[in-house]
């Protein structure tokens, strides 16, 4: 839920990058840091690694700032993806405001993703979010990679959800990771312009909220795909 | 509540003497003495940023210049502090989690080994239960069949006895016919008067004691119904008289039994059974008007019958010692005795208490010790 004060008209949001282990959430998080220039970005932290694995998690802050002066500030995390942190992962999960899901595209990946996301679901429901009404975006990335499940066959499987269509990712390449990103801007802005009335009381539409936070530092023209 | 990921402040991050000693190591490296604060100090100050916070104010220095430079270079350590800071909380937040979801596990784990005991426990009564249904079954099986076949016996002996006794009664009449006609023949005499008187007497007295045994067959084939199936109409004031007459066989006819026996129509029942009723609280009624405590020739036995609402009562009253207050609970119980060991096995009650109830009647019992017992039996009719 978002973390509104109203004393220094400050709205927090947070969204979790999910997924089973090395599906490349930290890699999305690291290009974001590196391809976004939103109006206000802060450091990437990276809580500590140890053989390049997540412990913790990672953390990349960033806002804007709305006409009627409202702090908006997006917190992006991301969890460890291996089993035995899911208490870490719950904590991370709990107050979320959306989900961007990273599954690994590769076709000895699919149970993985398969049980990562069954503990997304379980998870959710632990820390008292619905998956139903949260915003979120499912990308499927290392698509640079030879051996992968096609396309066509991912969109069919997930045609029927609401989270379709799917993106396809290489993170590693930074490809499709602000597509990821904008995808669930826009489902987010949704939730949040409803219950704070960003376009009304703080001069943000939908366009605004989700050019502003992905505005990308090697494009001129706010809005273009990299 | 503090969640791990609220934006820390200055004092969260650092502690006072880390302050002193970073504002003295930053003085150090600039040319004028410049000072780290948490709220703007008022007057020329530089902002230091945390993630999209300002958690500080740089007031001092030479210049602008050099408070920018000391600013970025604060920014930079508040990265690794809060990334510990934030490392430390989550890893607090989740440990609470995890204790308290152990916590709730454990409760639910204690409520379900309660309930899993309580489930045993009412288990346990059951089996309990079972046992003693089994237990009571059993006895009612061991006592119907010593009670068929005593009945057997009684019907088996009953029969060889009765025809021996009847000729023997028949011919001991004939005899004293006999007695007579050969008086007649004989001269009279003194002696010879005598011996023909003396001779009449004994076959009367025979002729008696014949009569007496034919009698206690006839009880006897009533007392077991051998013949008689299981349930049939059953004429209660002769299965008492029947009764009664045994327990004075057994106790010589030395009791004194008064009957107040009114007239009943019939009910259907098991007659045996109830023969057996009968004398057992018959028996119980003669060893308590007998018992060492109380002068044998008061004690009196009261077999009244009566038919009242729609039933039959049966009332069997001594004068005898009663049953102690301590007893009376255990009364019914199978087995249970007061009396000294080897008179009995204390089954009467219970088999009395069992019979009345498979007639759908009611045993009840009034004791009072040194004073007497009384016994009434609800039968319904029909
Ligand atoms: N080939 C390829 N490798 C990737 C891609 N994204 C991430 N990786 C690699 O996968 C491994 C795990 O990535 P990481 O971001 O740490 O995964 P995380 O556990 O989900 O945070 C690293 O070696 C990344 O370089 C991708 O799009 N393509
Ligand atoms: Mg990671």
């Amino acid at each position: 839920m978002p973390d509104f004060s109203p004393e220094d008209n400050k709205l927090t949001l947070k969204v979790v990058f999910y997924g089973p282990a090395l599906s490349g959430k930290t890699t999305n998080l690291m290009q974001l840091h590196t391809l976004l220039n939103p109006e206000r970005k802060g450091e990437l932290m990276v809580l500590e690694t140890r053989d390049d694995r997540t412990l913790f998690f990672d953390m990349l802050p960033i806002g804007l700032r709305g006409t009627s002066g409202l702090d908006l500030r997006l917190k992006l995390y991301t969890v460890p993806g291996q089993v035995q942190h899911d208490s870490t992962r719950k904590a991370v999960l709990s107050r979320a405001d959306g989900v961007v899901f990273v599954a690994d595209s590769q076709l000895n990946q699919q149970d993985n993703n398969a049980i990562a996301f069954g503990n997304l679901e379980e998870n959710l429901e632990k820390v008292g979010l619905d998956i139903d009404t949260l915003p979120m975006a499912v990308q499927f990335n290392k698509r640079d990679l030879p051996h992968v499940v096609a396309e066509d066959e991912l969109q069919g499987w997930w045609a029927d959800t609401p989270w379709a269509p799917l993106i396809m990712a290489s993170a590693l390449k930074g490809e499709g990771v602000i597509r990821t990103f904008r995808t669930l801007l826009d489902r987010l802005y949704t939730v949040v312009d409803d219950e704070f009335h960003l376009a009304a009381d703080h001069g943000i539409n939908r366009r605004q909220f989700v050019e502003r936070l992905s505005r990308s530092s090697d494009s001129e023209v706010p809005g273009a795909e990299f | 509540m503090l969640n791990f990921e609220d934006d820390p402040t200055l004092t969260q991050l650092l502690n006072d003497e880390q302050l002193a000693r970073l504002n003295h190591s930053l003085s150090a490296l600039c040319q004028a003495p410049i000072t780290l604060t948490e709220s703007h100090p008022g007057g020329d100050a530089t902002p230091v940023e945390f993630n999209l916070e300002t958690v500080g104010w740089l007031s001092g220095g030479k210049d602008q210049q050099e408070r920018a430079a000391a600013a970025g270079l604060v920014s930079f350590l508040m990265m690794f502090i809060g990334k510990y800071r934030l490392a430390a909380n989550l890893h607090h937040d989740t440990t609470e989690a995890s204790y308290a979801e152990l916590q709730r596990q454990n409760d639910a784990l204690r409520e379900s080994e309660a309930r899993y005991r309580e489930l045993s426990d009412q288990l346990q009564q059951k089996v309990d239960e079972q046992v003693g249904v089994i237990r009571q079954t059993q006895q009612e099986l061991y006592e119907s069949a010593r009670l068929r076949s005593v009945g057997q016996l009684a019907a088996g002996v009953a029969h060889e006895i009765n025809n021996p006794i009847g000729f023997i009664s028949s011919n001991l009449r004939v005899a004293r016919d006999y007695v007579k006609e050969m008086q007649a023949m004989l001269p009279d005499t003194e002696d010879n008067r005598e011996l023909a008187t003396d001779f009449n007497d004994l076959l009367n007295e025979s002729i008696d004691g014949a009569g007496r045994i034919a009698d206690i067959v006839a009880d006897l084939k009533t007392f077991s119904s051998i013949d008689q199936a299981d349930y049939t109409r059953c004429n209660i004031n002769a299965l008492l008289t029947s009764a009664i007459h045994l327990v004075q066989t057994e106790y010589d006819h030395g009791l004194h039994i008064m009957e107040q026996l009114n007239d009943l129509p019939e009910i259907s029942g098991h007659p045996s059974r109830l023969s057996q009723t009968f004398f057992n609280l018959l028996d119980n009624a003669a060893q308590a008007i007998r018992s060492p405590d109380k002068p044998q020739d008061n004690g009196r036995i009261l077999v009244k019958t009566l038919e009242q609402n729609g039933s039959v009562q049966v009332i069997i009253q001594d004068n005898g010692c009663g049953i102690a207050d301590s007893h009376r609970p255990r009364v019914f119980d199978a087995f249970y005795t007061s009396r000294p060991v080897g008179s009995g096995t204390g089954l009467g009650l219970t088999v009395a208490q069992d019979t009345v109830r498979a007639h759908g009647g009611q045993l009840q019992l009034h004791s009072r010790e040194g004073t007497g017992t009384r016994v009434l039996l609800t039968l319904p009719i029909n």
